[in-house]
């Protein structure tokens, strides 16, 4: 017990660390946070024109205002993210994994936290200038009532997301580039995950395949979840991600494992 | 001109050769940008099948947006690969190595590197106007011009804000954030936007140049369009080199080492 807390506070001194690091190019960070202006108000020129040449106020039981609130949080997910995969490949790639492995943490859970930490800023102020835009073009927010599950579901999607960045990251062992995957997984969660389309604007078939993967759980999950907050949606929501982060956690650590080992033998 | 030509060729081949020494990555980047792109433009198939049309745009003008954005971003990214880095370059003080040969800077510093994924751009946006439906053999030498010139309005786009840097110090996010605008107003339908919005698409972020005009030149000929375009890419390429220039005089050398192979 007493180690387990050492061990955790550990991770938290490493993610303070990488908090307070985020912080030393405030304009770098400031820059990056505008982008999301920039895809909301695109998004708000599109979907105020579809909504009005439909002629209809809701779609798929979601009005403008829900659909513009549901990408505000959709985008700010997908934004805040770091680039894992990139980072971790690089240090197999040149070597200095080697340097990390013989720490005292686990090469894992010190990505972890230095990515929850990274992110950390970068989500305040995207969910903050988006948020802006967001109230400035539609109107105001959907219930403050539903923001704490959101925000356990927000949670939920970045583990998840972690883990297929990292799964993606480690792939570095094994082929020479990691890249493709990289791009080939953004791209499915912007129709899969539905940051570029609601999931349920999607093909009733298309829709059914959608929410059965895992992707649906970073990004539509608790982006839907913050639009119309319900108690069922919300543990639904949460049961699919811990099923999710179970299995690929699980095939994480395996690969890891596998790695590393790898890595030692033939590194020395 | 003709020996700053062969020196442009020889820069080229040298990055192609380079590339070429990781023939897995390189085919690795290429296919997996095409990739890339097909599983984005997903969105617009799934799009125009819910909703048919978009004040008058339909899926197959999407496909010649798509085609010719795509066309000039890896376009610029295959032969002016350094574009997208050249305020680090400026930042870093590794404009030095360029300075000091008998060569022009700008030139030298935007062609030296070369993007392989940008193939994968460049033969995705060819697969794209064949796949729009509106193909021909004048639209496809049409195509090919319009991507030409539109890979010049994106790559002049790009040295005049990361020109900004000599100014600013290191502009690298600001131009990210300008070069990210010019590439998603340029994949959206330009009937989206309207007045202050869409005069902006035409001055301050060009990025009609990158994708409606051209595109609009491919589906038929014009003289207006064509002029359009061409004195519009040939303006914003002379304003950034004279930026870069001008902002090449307040440059300071730096004391790190560098060594370019």
């Amino acid at each position: 017990m007493i180690s387990r807390m050492k061990a955790f506070r550990k991770y938290c001194a490493i993610f303070k660390i990488q908090v307070i690091n985020s912080l030393a190019y405030p304009a770098e960070l400031l820059w990056r946070s505008l982008a999301i202006v920039l895809f909301l108000w695109i998004f708000a020129q599109l979907w105020r024109i579809t909504y009005a040449a439909a002629g209809k106020e809701i779609i798929e039981g979601l009005t403008l205002q829900d659909t513009l609130w549901y990408f505000m949080l959709a985008e700010t997910i997908e934004l805040s993210r770091p680039r894992l995969a990139r980072l971790i490949s690089d240090s197999v790639k040149d070597g200095s994994i080697a340097y990390l492995l013989n720490k005292p943490y686990n090469f894992l859970l010190y990505h972890l936290s230095t990515s929850l930490g990274e992110s950390f800023f970068r989500w305040i102020l995207n969910a903050l200038f988006g948020g802006v835009i967001v109230w400035l073009l539609v109107g105001p927010p959907p219930d403050p009532r539903g923001w704490p599950m959101a925000l356990i579901a927000i949670l939920g999607a970045m583990l998840l997301h972690f883990c297929f960045s990292a799964l993606i990251g480690l792939a570095a062992f094994v082929v020479e580039e990691i890249a493709p995957f990289e791009w080939i997984y953004q791209k499915i969660i912007f129709i899969l995950g539905g940051l570029l389309i609601p999931l349920d604007f999607l093909p009733q078939w298309l829709q059914s395949i959608a929410k059965s993967l895992p992707f649906s759980y970073m990004l539509y999950g608790p982006a839907r979840l913050f639009v119309t907050p319900d108690l069922g949606r919300f543990t639904a929501l949460l049961a699919g991600q811990l099923t999710w982060l179970a299995l690929f956690g699980g095939v994480l650590a395996l690969v890891y494992a596998r790695g590393a080992r790898h890595l030692a033998i033939n590194g020395g | 001109m003709l020996r700053e030509t062969k020196f442009l060729l020889s820069l080229w081949k040298t990055n192609l050769l380079s590339a070429l020494e990781y023939r897995a990555a390189f085919l690795a980047q290429s296919i997996g940008m095409m990739l890339n792109n097909a599983v984005y433009f997903v969105f617009w198939v799934i799009f125009f099948d819910r909703f048919k049309e978009l004040r008058g745009w339909q899926l197959s003008d999407m496909f010649l947006v798509f085609g010719v954005a795509a066309g000039a971003f890896g376009l610029t990214s295959l032969l002016f690969g350094n574009t997208f880095t050249l305020s680090e370059i400026i930042a870093g003080g590794r404009l030095d190595y360029y300075l000091s040969l008998p060569r022009p800077v700008l030139l030298h510093v935007i062609a030296s590197r070369s993007v392989a994924s940008g193939l994968g751009d460049f033969t995705y946006g060819i697969l794209s106007y064949l796949a729009s439906g509106l193909y021909s053999w004048s639209g496809l030498a049409r195509f090919f011009f319009g991507v030409i010139l539109a890979c010049v309005a994106f790559t002049a786009f790009n040295i005049l804000v990361h020109s900004l840097t000599f100014w600013l110090g290191n502009a690298s996010g600001f131009a990210g954030l300008a070069v990210n605008a010019m590439l998603s107003f340029a994949l959206y339908p330009v009937s989206l936007f309207e007045g202050a919005a869409k005069f902006i698409l035409f001055t301050i972020i060009p990025a009609a140049l990158m994708g409606a005009i051209p595109a609009e030149f491919v589906r038929r000929f014009d003289w207006a369009t064509l002029g359009e375009l061409t004195l519009g890419a040939g303006l914003l390429l002379a304003l950034a080199i004279f930026v870069f220039y001008r902002g090449l005089r307040r440059y300071e050398s730096g004391s790190a080492i560098q060594t370019e192979v």
